[in-house]
């Protein structure tokens, strides 16, 4: 009877620890299969809104008006750039921060430029105006704006750049002919929802901007 | 009796081997091509970083020697892209073509859609963390 007794419980012991084991290896096996599986390996990104409401989202669509078949679309974490961008140090990109000469600025002293404008009160104050194209650079509610609208190019581009005034500066915080883009990253990360970018021609539209959400518009 | 214990002992080794194994997930290649040719590569995800174990010293060196400028950024990334597990990276679409990268449950997929090839991948991103290490440890060694 004794020797029975212990070669049940022997048994239910093994049995016990099997049924653990094989629990234990579903639990952690089948969450994995099921997302394998749930994929397929053409499916559409279905986007969780999973991230936190603090998470600031760079975004970059091209479009094509005339065909829906071309588009771009990139959303890049704003906290990923900045943790990314000092990792890169090739050509002009070194630390976080992009240099630049005299020749890229066209003779232009840029932090004259904008010692001026940062000093000046909103409203416009440059204008450049001739047969081919207009340039228009504003300061508005805290906003460097500049407006191109090339009226002869043949796609008939116009161009619009708005850039909070806080994160100009922190651009150029950096030392002289140098673009401190971490900080820019950073200065743009606490702003809110902004529409950065602008592009338009008869061939292509394109839209940078901020806001809190992960995926697409 | 003793055939049931040993085979009861047997599957519970595998159940625990299979675990470990298939812990973080598959690395899943798949290639159909339009000539009918179909490459299709499950490996389990732990078995990436042991693999870096048994390449041979030289021949890990010399192309890690070739990636050293942009190890950093892969390990950034690796271990950044790990705070996004659902997010739509790039979307590119051209006529028939199409690539998207992703994020989803976890793991970084790459979908390459092209009228004579469709290439899908998906990597978990903690394997993706995990050779980052490898490479550099093996980077600074060089």
């Amino acid at each position: 009877m004794i020797p029975h007794t212990r070669l049940s419980v022997e048994n239910a012991g093994v049995v016990l620890a099997s049924a653990v084991l094989i629990t234990l290896g579903c639990a952690n096996l089948i969450p994995t299969f099921a997302a394998q599986a749930s994929l397929g390996p053409g499916a559409s990104g279905q986007v969780a809104a999973s991230s936190s409401s603090h998470d600031r989202w760079l975004h970059v669509r091209v479009t094509n008006p005339n065909s829906s078949e071309e588009s771009v679309r990139v959303n890049v974490p704003l906290e990923l750039a900045e943790k990314i961008l000092p990792t890169i140090n090739q050509h002009r990109l070194h630390s976080g921060k992009v240099s630049f000469d005299e020749a890229d600025c066209h003779g232009v002293d840029i932090r004259a430029l904008l010692d001026a404008v940062r000093t000046s009160k909103d409203g416009e104050f440059v204008t450049v105006q001739n047969k081919d194209s207009d340039v228009r650079v504003a300061k508005r509610n805290g906003y460097l704006l500049v407006h191109v609208f090339e009226k002869n190019h043949p796609k008939k581009s116009q161009v619009e750049v708005k850039v909070p005034m806080k994160v100009v500066d922190a651009l150029f915080s950096a030392g002289k002919d140098e673009l401190d883009l971490v900080a820019g990253l950073r200065a743009l990360s606490i702003q809110g929802d902004t529409e950065l970018v602008s592009v338009k021609d008869e061939e292509n539209s394109v839209r940078v901007w901020v806001d809190s959400k992960n995926g697409s518009d | 009796m003793l055939l049931a214990k040993l085979a009861l002992g047997f599957c519970g080794t595998m159940v625990l081997a299979g675990t470990y194994t298939f812990h973080e997930g598959i690395l899943r290649v798949d290639e159909d091509h339009g000539d009918g040719r179909h490459v299709h590569v499950w490996v389990p995800a732990a078995i990436v970083p042991m693999a870096l174990h048994v390449v041979p010293r030289h021949r890990l060196e010399r192309a890690t020697a070739k990636a050293r400028p942009w190890l950093p950024m892969f390990r950034a990334l690796a271990k950044e892209v790990e705070k996004y597990p659902e997010a739509d990276l790039v979307e590119v679409r051209d006529g028939n073509e199409r690539v998207h990268i992703r994020t989803h449950s976890g793991k970084l997929l790459i979908d390459v859609i092209e009228p004579d090839a469709n290439i899908h991948v998906v990597c978990p991103l903690v394997m993706m963390q995990d050779v980052s290490e490898q490479l550099a440890k093996s980077a600074s060694g060089v």
